[in-house]
């Protein structure tokens, strides 16, 4: 596993970390089966396989849920208030979802807007972590 | 299998609660009062108590209870997984549990938060969560969380806004008639409720519970013994804790008709099998809200509504006391009569179906606990008085 995977990760999810350190987006899919995981694991509990094809995925989908936040919550110094975090669903990736923050370059934030990502960093109590920003589009 | 009805009831309850940060005693001191007050309620003697269980992380062990107390001995203790509230009602049945099959006959299902000791319950709540994801998303509090599922149930399954309002509206009004409350005695302005600062989009100031310090206890012990203690029992029908497939910690990708849910799909069918009972049976019911429309949300998780007729069911005549269809959160709620992580929740269950309510539901005989919601794991439990046994 990467540095960054060792830092940030859930588990299984390495490959995507290193992926957006290259400025990639790799999603897990089930060697056996097909079926997209994600959050990642270790086994596909649909077929029972172990093994896992990491793919790269354009950072476009849409917005399946959202929040404007206005609280100074603690570790997100760096953020300007308010700022908008969305959900958003990836249909070249079997509809996983991402969390990400949202610029509304295209007015209001709305279920089912069409965003695209940048590869960069979010700063969360004073560390840079890496990150995918999204703008409606 | 042996029907959960009948095995145990709680026998005493006791609280504590002080305004954030103004706790007269550490976390443990408090918890000790709040345990011998519970024990005091039910005329029992706190050296016969053996077992233990809590829940969201809570840090006091409890083998250090036991000189305070007086234990004889500790034959059993247990916490439920988990850092938020989700675990409440699962650790009642984890006492339930443990007196069904004799590994402890006097259990203490107990909660403490203070926050000089423990730090803001919403900051411990998230580390327990919190990973690289929600970080680079800037989703670091518990707010923010619910705020993007509570959007949802809006935006697009089209909850009305007035549903929450007369949730948040009934449990003021509950509040400010109930001295032990935060909100005693203030009267509920729904102007000032609607341009209250923003959290976190849908969530203002007033859709959100607010921290207190102390610690409530409930004293469980057989059904048997219950009936020759000082106070009424009040009898555990049914509880339920877990999550269906779909639903937990994962990173936002929880099934399309669960997400905007409050996570209690399969716990709620396993409390109506396990009672025989549907949601016309319950009389009063305390619905833990971390936020308000994770309350709402359990009620339809529940079955009392759908996303079709929450709007009609979610009036606020229809949840106070007395009268109400439902009366929901008649001490309070989290929202207005204190937030000890939700250890109130279960004691005005008791409290109700002992007839000693601040709001009382005259002739109520079932009272609904539905844990906290939206966590990976999430909880109820269906109390009872004696003729529901």
């Amino acid at each position: 596993m990467s540095s960054a995977g060792e830092i940030w990760s859930t588990g299984a999810d390495g490959p995507y970390w290193d992926g957006l350190a290259d400025g990639r987006l790799m999603l897990p899919r089930c060697s056996g089966c097909g079926h997209w995981h994600w959050p990642a694991v270790w086994r596909c509990a649909a077929c029972g396989s172990w093994d896992h094809e990491w793919q790269q995925i354009e950072p476009a989908g849409q917005v399946y849920s959202w929040t404007r936040n206005w609280h100074p919550f603690g570790g997100l110094e760096s953020l300007q208030l308010p700022f908008v975090i969305g959900v958003v669903s990836l249909e070249a990736a079997g509809g996983a979802r991402l969390m990400g923050l949202v610029e509304e370059a295209a007015g209001p934030v709305k279920i089912g807007a069409p965003v695209t990502g940048t590869f960069t960093t979010t700063v969360h109590a004073g560390r840079p972590v890496p990150a995918i920003h999204w703008r409606t589009t | 299998m042996k029907p959960i009805a009948g095995i145990a009831a709680v026998a005493g309850v006791g609280v504590r609660q002080h305004r954030r940060g103004a706790s007269p005693l550490p976390e443990r001191g408090v918890l000790v009062r709040a345990i011998i007050d519970a024990c005091e309620d039910a005329g029992f003697d706190p050296a016969r108590i053996d077992g233990f269980a809590s829940y969201g992380d809570d840090r006091n062990e409890p083998v250090r209870l036991m000189s305070d107390l007086g234990t004889r001995e500790l034959t059993w203790s247990s916490q439920v997984f988990g850092g938020g509230g989700g675990g409440i009602a699962g650790a009642i049945g984890q006492a339930v549990g443990a007196i069904a099959t004799g590994q402890a006959k006097a259990v203490i299902v107990f909660r403490a938060l203070v926050q000089d000791n423990s730090g803001r319950l919403s900051a411990a709540v998230m580390a327990h969560h919190l990973n690289g994801h929600m970080m680079a998303a800037g989703l670091v509090a518990p707010a923010q969380v619910c705020a993007i599922r509570a959007q949802r149930m809006f935006e697009h399954h089209g909850v009305p806004k007035s549903a929450v309002e007369a949730f948040v509206e009934a449990a003021y009004y509950h509040g400010a008639r109930n001295p032990e409350a935060v909100a005693y005695g203030k009267d509920f302005d729904v102007e000032a409720y609607r341009s209250a600062r923003w959290i976190s989009e849908p969530f203002r100031l007033l859709d959100c519970s607010r921290e207190n310090d102390g610690a409530g206890a409930l004293l469980i012990v057989s059904a048997e013994e219950a009936r020759d203690l000082r106070r009424p029992p009040v009898h555990i029908l049914g509880v339920a804790q877990g999550a269906a497939a779909g639903w937990g910690d994962l990173l936002e990708n929880d099934a399309d008709d669960q997400y905007a849910s409050a996570g209690f799909r399969s716990v709620a069918r396993q409390l109506w099998a396990q009672t025989g009972l549907t949601p016309a049976d319950i009389d009063v019911a305390q619905v833990y809200e971390n936020f308000s429309a994770q309350g709402v949300a359990s009620l339809i998780d529940h079955g009392f509504c759908d996303y079709e007729t929450v709007g009609e069911f979610c009036r606020f005549e229809n949840l106070i006391a007395p009268g109400g269809k439902l009366p929901v959160n008649t001490a309070g709620g989290n929202l207005a009569q204190g937030f000890i992580h939700g250890i109130g929740m279960p004691i005005e269950a008791v409290r109700q179906l002992r007839g000693e309510s601040a709001n009382p539901v005259p002739g109520a005989r079932t009272c609904l606990l539905a844990g906290g919601p939206g966590a990976p794991i999430v909880s109820s439990a269906i109390f009872g008085t004696a003729e529901t046994v």
